[in-house]
């Protein structure tokens, strides 16, 4: 019996240029097998087969995935269960169709920089590296090293302002681009908090036990925490809860029903503030340990443009543990 | 400037005009759903100047004060003085699906 192929990072393309798109996030990482314009069908699934792969990442490009193989999840899922699937996006491509990663639970999302931006193409593989080994992000990992993290511990909500003012202090300078990133920073920490203050506790049924706008007094066992850190030029934030109800198959199916635009319904049960936090975000990170915690977090930086069409990224882990 | 939510209207013969400051978020929501019935006009002018953070809550109560004056008092909606930020989120969550921005 011939042994099992050692590689354990599978990643499919379009074409030849589609793979030499995104050959400087994928060059250096270790035990990958590219293949570009894989085979349909059953013809897909014997391929797979005959190369013995066992992988436990699937990297797909979103030039090959849904637009041209819509198909192609469900098959790899399929053929390696235990298998992450990751797609990948040029910031210069179009987002993908969020109802169809929703349909096909795809988790994680990552947009490459654009142009050879080396910074940011080492932070998207360790993000890769992470997936891997799945270990959950880290706020410090994407502000400078040396970094002062804030923390607040909530307990209760009449201190969001109060957090609020203390980030936008934090983000100091005149410029027009700082600006803007405090007018962001402060809309996400809004969002942040709310959703943990309001969204996420609920009772047995699923139903939510307080109103947005209610003061509320926070019970220690539900452990609020608000983070963040700021380098100068990149902001991470995260806030974390201790009732991990939220439903990870829900995440990205609240975002694309979102991405659509208007309905005054869908204010807390639809989803909008996590769909506001992933737009103003360069990139959204969701740890779920269900019924113990929620981490809910990101980083933008202050360079990042201001628009409606750039596709943003996302992961959605479940269970991961720090390491 | 201060967060807390306020809004101060005044008409003229042909027009409204409504002036929104302060954060617009859960707390608005009185003050916004009395809104519709104090307009009079078929041209309803909402200033932001003043306007500070309107998270999701906000965005929702704004959609279903817009939807209301433009059904019920089939008014057109001029949006005046939005910051970036609040540019962007109200075209990201359908607003301007209910009135037009004047920048």
């Amino acid at each position: 019996m011939a042994a099992a192929d050692p590689h354990h990072i599978l990643a499919l393309f379009n074409d030849g240029a589609d793979a030499e798109a995104f050959r400087p996030l994928l060059n250096d990482l270790p035990g990958l097998l590219s293949i570009e314009n894989p085979p349909v069908k059953e013809m897909f699934a014997e391929k797979m087969v005959s190369l013995r792969l066992n992988p436990s990442l699937v990297i797909l490009s979103s030039r090959l995935y849904p637009e041209s193989r819509p198909e192609l999840v469900a098959e790899l899922k399929a053929i390696f269960p235990g298998a992450e699937i990751l797609l990948v996006t040029l910031a210069t491509d179009p987002l993908p169709p969020l109802e169809q990663l929703a349909a096909d639970r795809i988790r994680h999302l990552l947009v490459t920089p654009e142009e050879d931006e080396q910074e940011g193409i080492f932070s998207l593989q360790e993000a890769i590296l992470r997936l891997l080994v799945r270990t959950p992000w880290k706020l410090q990992d994407y502000v400078r090293p040396g970094s002062r993290v804030h923390e607040f511990p909530l307990t209760s909500s009449n201190q969001k302002e109060a957090l609020i003012a203390s980030l936008e202090e934090t983000i100091r300078g005149d410029s027009e681009e700082m600006e803007l990133l405090r007018q962001r920073a402060a809309l996400l920490a809004d969002e942040m908090v709310e959703n943990a203050l309001y969204g996420a506790p609920q009772g047995d049924d699923g139903r939510k036990l307080y109103c947005k706008g209610e003061e509320r007094v926070i019970d220690a066992g539900e452990k609020i925490s608000f983070r963040f850190a700021f380098d100068g030029e990149t902001l991470a934030m995260e806030i974390a809860d201790g009732w991990g109800t939220l439903a990870p198959e829900m995440v990205v199916d609240f975002l694309a029903r979102n991405q659509s635009g208007m309905d005054e319904e869908l204010d807390e049960a639809g989803g909008r503030g996590l769909f506001i936090i992933w737009r103003f975000m360069d990139h959204l990170h969701v740890n779920i340990r269900p019924g113990m915690q929620t981490v809910l977090g990101g980083h933008l930086k202050a360079a990042s443009t201001l628009d409606f069409e750039s596709p943003r990224g996302f992961s959605i882990s479940t269970d991961y543990l720090s390491t | 400037m201060s967060s807390l939510f306020r809004v101060i209207t005044r008409s003229t013969d042909s027009a409204d005009y409504i002036a929104l400051s302060g954060n617009i978020d859960a707390s608005a929501d009185k003050q916004l759903q009395s809104l519709p019935g104090m307009v009079d006009n078929q041209l309803v002018h909402f200033d932001f100047s003043q306007a500070g953070r309107i998270n999701s809550m906000g965005i929702a109560l704004l959609l279903r004060c817009f939807k209301q004056i433009r059904e019920e008092k089939k008014a057109k909606i001029i949006l005046r003085e939005l910051n970036p930020t609040n540019a962007l989120l109200f075209k990201m969550t359908g607003v301007f699906m209910l009135a037009s921005h004047e920048k």
